[in-house]
């Protein structure tokens, strides 16, 4: 059901590599036998690598943008310290330290990547249009930023995929999807968004896909801590 | 000698002597007493300078006497005070004597003793520096002052320090050179110095004496700045923020000027989105001038506001903000356990392999933190790095090395995606080794260049001498050992003779070979042989010619296969013996003319034979029978066939030689193995003889033909062959008689012709001696050689066929019996 959701939003793009993602999740334990638990611990740990790297992608485009965004919009008086800047993502709560984050049970952790990454599904789109607009921007930025909104999609979709495998696995509960409906109304409004300046939201946006990145690291060396971790 | 030797002793001894004074080794120099000094007017202690040693080590001793008594006494305690010093203590030490001191220096050559110094305990008195000076700026009333405070010199009797001393104290501002002023200070240990300027540094020093001598030494020197008026601290400034494993992190600032006062710093921060405001957690763990923020106050993902306050009694002073996001202040600490290790699989180059591992502080295996990891490296002279990004593994290898270089290595890492590197590691150094291979190719390659030129000299020299070489690696195949085996035979392909040859060789007794059949005297003159060639050359054509009766008498089978003449010889031999034997007397003595007919000198020869045959007796006399001069009385009975042969032979002669000269050499020789087996040294002789006889092969070869008869003549025993050899200059005469056993007398003939037809004596065991005879017919038959050759060959071969006869005697009777045929096949198969 959310996946189909997302696909839709997409678009072609985002549904090809969701695609992708998916045959490529799929294949790993079609070639192993059923019930070979290494085996498929093993395609887990691939998905995991697998989203972490695009998390990791997505963070390096975001830092990308947001020094080009910096470098054309100078900072006035060290912008880092405004007091009015608030995330979009600012009112979620969210392990801020390493022991806060290898506490909290799987599934919640799980949860909040999704929400993190769902939260900046909507700002993101409302950022490339508000982008399109900006004449003075270079074609490079405003493909960076079309690309980190479709880079961010397919990989919700493809930690939503890891998720239904770990369940499936049993490797965490199914209670993931009540949380994410009660918790929902949590966000930040796109209004808040808005009235960042760009460099500002995408600055945002970087830390938020580091924090992706960190999380699903945790997770998957929590998960599989014999794994390269 | 003796003198030499003993100057040189006397060098030897001299030698060590004029070393000890070269090397310096004397008696020590004068030492000198520095000073004597007392602390405290109850002990003292005296210094002196040792002079020079004098090469040797030098004791040193310290005398003294005291004013009041005789009596030297040696200084009590040379340890307390240093080397070469002496303390007195106590006890030694009296302040109201005057101390006559001197000391001496000893070595294994001799003394040298000090002047004397002569010390009063009282005025020597010089107290140490006053310790641990301690300045302090106070302010009281916008008044500042300075408090300096100080302690009484340390004494080295510790416990009696109840000594009373004077001060003074001197001060200066800082950048002066001379001193302001010197304060007598009195006997308080602090002091309080007023009217100073505000803002400027001082430096302070102390000093003390006891009631009586000299001051001490000037303390340190102390600095103290006077703060400035009224003035808060200046803001200081936060100079970084650092978590090295993304936990914790510490941020250090840098003070600002505090004006001298006491200052405090507070570090204030403010979290993102948050209002309040904290102070730093922890001030010490991280040093001073920083704050640690621990685990429980570090936050991620969130911004930091930090400012540092600077705080005096005056005012204070805040920094500017630092706004942190702790997530990007991490920096690692540098990797460690850096191994590099050389390894060398079989067959392959070397390569590095590089472990390390994480720091320690950085917990990896959580997922929170990963590392990615850059290595550079570089020759240990090289100037440029060259880095590596090596990722997130902990080990790297490396194949690309100059070996015989030394490297450096160094691993520096950071968080991925964000952070920044840490320091690089210490730097670890690995000694690449040669590669051998490099080495074992310039072996070869000398190894090949060396055998290269080792085959270019070895070609080299087979070039040169090429032959001695083959020669002496491939040894020419050893020739035939057996004698009589032409060498030029073998060269010129004649199988058949050498066939023969070797036939007769083989088996002696019974050979085929024709040699044997040499019946004939042949004697030799030298003209004749010189006149030989054209003869033999014209031979076979003039035969021809000569003796249209024998048409096959080119070859002595021819003539012996064809039955007429056979027949007819032997039936003429038969049918007249004693009418030729007349006839043929007068014929011989008129054989100075030769030209006779042929048939006459035939019968009488085969008469001859017959007669011979006959008489076995004189069988072995036929030879001397044959000397042509019948005159001789002895042998007048059978003088007309004798004479007939020896015309035949005479006129041979001419063709013998050369016919018969290589012939000999196998053939004759054969005879005389048949006749004489034993007597092989004579062969040996005859060889040498042969040898010796120069004549051409090739006549021989030519000539042989004719001369070869197919007899087979086993039977042969009869005849003596008389060899003549021609020897350098003069004509030998070899006479081979059988019944003589073989013997063989060798003669050097003077004449040019002599022909020897008798035997004279029999000399030793073999050699016959012939009697030399003038011969008359001699120059007309060399005049006429051509015919006489062509016709004495076909006589020899007629003769021969006689001989055959004679051999086989039943055979011949019965072949002159009946048949008149004679076939000498038919006699072969018995010789083969």
């Amino acid at each position: 059901m959310a996946l189909a959701r997302a696909a839709g939003q997409a678009g072609p793009g985002a549904a090809l590599a969701l695609l992708w993602l998916l045959v490529r999740a799929a294949a790993p334990p079609a070639v192993c036998a059923p019930g070979d638990s290494g085996c498929l611990r093993l395609s887990v740990a691939d998905l995991f690598d697998r989203v972490i790297r695009h998390s990791g992608r997505i963070h390096s485009l975001s830092t990308a943008l947001c020094a080009e965004l910096e470098n054309r919009f100078p900072a006035r008086d060290n912008e880092l310290g405004k007091p009015a800047r608030r995330c979009p993502t600012a009112g979620m709560l969210t392990p801020n330290g390493k022991e806060y984050a290898q506490k909290i049970p799987r599934e919640e952790l799980t949860y909040v990547i999704l929400k993190l990454l769902h939260a900046w599904k909507e700002p993101l789109s409302h950022f490339n249009q508000h982008m399109e607009h900006h004449q003075e921007l270079p074609d490079d930025s405003l493909s960076k930023a079309k690309q980190i909104s479709k880079m961010v999609h397919e990989l919700e979709t493809g930690i939503e995929k890891v998720t239904e495998k770990m369940q499936s696995m049993g490797i965490i509960s199914n209670s993931l999807h009540g949380m994410a409906s009660s918790e929902a109304a949590g966000f930040s409004s796109t209004n808040e968004a808005n009235m960042m300046s760009d460099s500002d939201f995408i600055h945002c946006f970087k830390r938020d896909s580091n924090k992706v990145q960190c999380y699903l690291k945790i997770l998957k060396c929590r998960i599989m801590p014999e794994n390269s971790c | 000698m003796q003198q030499k030797l003993m100057s040189s002793i006397q060098i030897i001894l001299l030698l060590p002597l004029t070393a000890m004074g070269l090397t310096g080794q004397s008696y020590p120099g004068k030492p000198k007493i520095i000073r004597c000094r007392s602390l405290e007017k109850e002990t003292f202690s005296c210094w002196w300078k040792p002079g020079s040693d004098g090469g040797l080590p030098t004791n040193y001793t310290l005398f003294y006497s005291k004013d009041s008594e005789e009596k030297i006494y040696e200084c009590p305690d040379y340890r307390t005070s240093g080397p070469n010093s002496c303390y007195f203590n106590k006890n030694h030490t009296n302040p109201w004597t005057t101390y006559n001191i001197t000391v001496t220096a000893t070595n294994e050559i001799g003394s040298n003793s000090s002047d004397p110094q002569y010390v009063d305990v009282t005025s020597i008195v010089q107290p140490g520096s006053p310790v641990n000076l301690t300045l302090e700026a106070k302010t009281s009333a916008s008044i500042t002052y300075l408090w300096a405070k100080w302690s009484p010199p340390p004494l080295a009797d510790a416990g009696s320090n109840s000594h009373v001393y004077h001060y003074e104290l001197r001060l200066k501002p800082e950048e002066k050179e001379e001193w302001q002023e010197t304060i007598p200070v009195g006997m308080q240990t602090q002091y309080k110095v007023s009217r100073l300027n505000p803002g400027m540094r001082y430096v302070v020093q102390v000093r003390c004496m006891l009631d009586l001598g000299e001051w001490s030494e000037w303390s340190a020197e102390k600095r103290i700045q006077i703060p400035s008026e009224e003035l808060p601290p200046e803001k200081p400034t936060i100079i970084k923020c650092r978590s090295p494993e993304k936990e914790t992190f510490t941020c250090w600032w840098k003070p600002g000027s505090d004006g001298g006062r006491p200052t405090n710093y507070t570090l204030l921060y403010s979290k993102e989105g948050e209002e309040q405001v904290y102070e730093c957690p922890d001030y010490r763990t991280a040093g001073p001038n920083s704050c640690y923020f621990d685990k429980k106050h570090t936050s991620f993902w969130t911004i930091y506001n930090i400012t540092v306050r600077a705080t005096n009694e005056i005012g204070s002073n805040s920094s500017d903000p630092h706004y942190v996001d702790v997530t990007y202040i991490v920096q690692p600490d540098p990797p460690v356990n850096v191994t590099l290790e050389l390894k060398k699989p079989m067959n392959r180059k070397p390569y590095l392999v590089l472990t390390w591992s994480p720091p320690p502080l950085a917990d990896v295996r959580s997922g929170w933190l990963t590392l990615e990891y850059e290595l550079r490296l570089k020759p240990e002279e090289g100037e440029e790095w060259e880095t590596i990004f090596v990722g997130q593994q902990t080990q790297y290898k490396m194949f690309s090395l100059n070996p015989g270089k030394k490297y450096i290595v160094q691993i520096h890492c950071k968080p991925d995606h964000h952070g920044s590197w840490s320091e690089w590691s210490s730097e670890k150094y690995i000694q690449i080794p040669n590669d051998f291979r490099v080495k074992d190719m310039i072996v070869w390659i000398i190894v090949g260049v060396l055998s290269s030129l080792i085959c270019l000299i070895m070609s080299w020299t087979m070039v040169l001498k090429g032959y001695r070489m083959i020669a002496f690696i491939l040894p020419p195949v050893p020739g035939p050992k057996i004698k009589g085996i032409d060498t030029h035979l073998l060269e010129t392909g004649k199988s058949e003779e050498l066939l023969s040859a070797l036939g007769c060789h083989g088996f002696p007794p019974t050979s085929d070979c024709e040699e044997l059949l040499i019946e004939y005297l042949e004697v030799e003159d030298r003209e004749d042989q010189q006149l030989m060639p054209s003869h033999s050359n014209g031979n076979p054509s003039k035969k021809g010619k000569t003796t249209p009766r024998e048409t096959d008498s080119d070859s002595g089978r021819g003539s012996c296969d064809s039955p007429s003449l056979l027949s007819e010889k032997c039936r003429e031999s038969r049918a007249l013996p004693s009418t030729l034997q007349t006839q043929d007397v007068r014929d011989v003595q008129e054989n100075k003319t030769v030209k006779r007919s042929w048939e006459t000198q035939c019968v009488a020869s085969e008469q001859k034979t017959l007669l011979s045959n006959s008489e076995s007796t004189k069988s072995s006399t036929w030879p001397a029978a044959q000397l042509p001069d019948n005159q001789s009385p002895m042998f007048a009975y059978h003088s007309t066939v004798d004479a007939c042969k020896i015309t035949l032979i005479t006129t041979n002669v001419n063709v013998a030689p050369v016919l018969v000269e290589n012939e000999e050499k196998h053939q004759s020789r054969y005879s005389v193995t048949e006749t004489v087996p034993g007597d092989m040294e004579e062969q040996g002789e005859m060889e040498n003889l042969h040898s010796k006889t120069e004549q051409t092969a090739v006549q021989v070869k030519q000539n042989r033909p004719n001369e070869k008869s197919p007899f087979l003549n086993g039977t042969l025993m009869d005849y003596v062959e008389v060899h003549k050899v021609k020897q350098d200059e003069e004509p030998a005469v070899l006479l081979k008689h059988k019944e003589n056993s073989g013997k063989t007398e060798n003669y050097t003939i003077p004449g040019t012709s002599k022909e020897y037809t008798k035997v004279s004596t029999v000399v030793d065991h073999n050699i016959l001696v012939l009697m030399p005879d003038s011969r008359v017919q001699h120059t007309p038959m060399s005049q006429e050689p051509a015919k006489e050759t062509s016709q004495n060959l076909q006589q020899g071969q007629a003769e021969k066929n006689m001989s055959y006869c004679l051999t086989a005697p039943s055979d011949c009777k019965r072949e002159t019996s009946g048949s008149e045929y004679m076939d000498p096949s038919s006699f072969m198969p018995s010789f083969k």
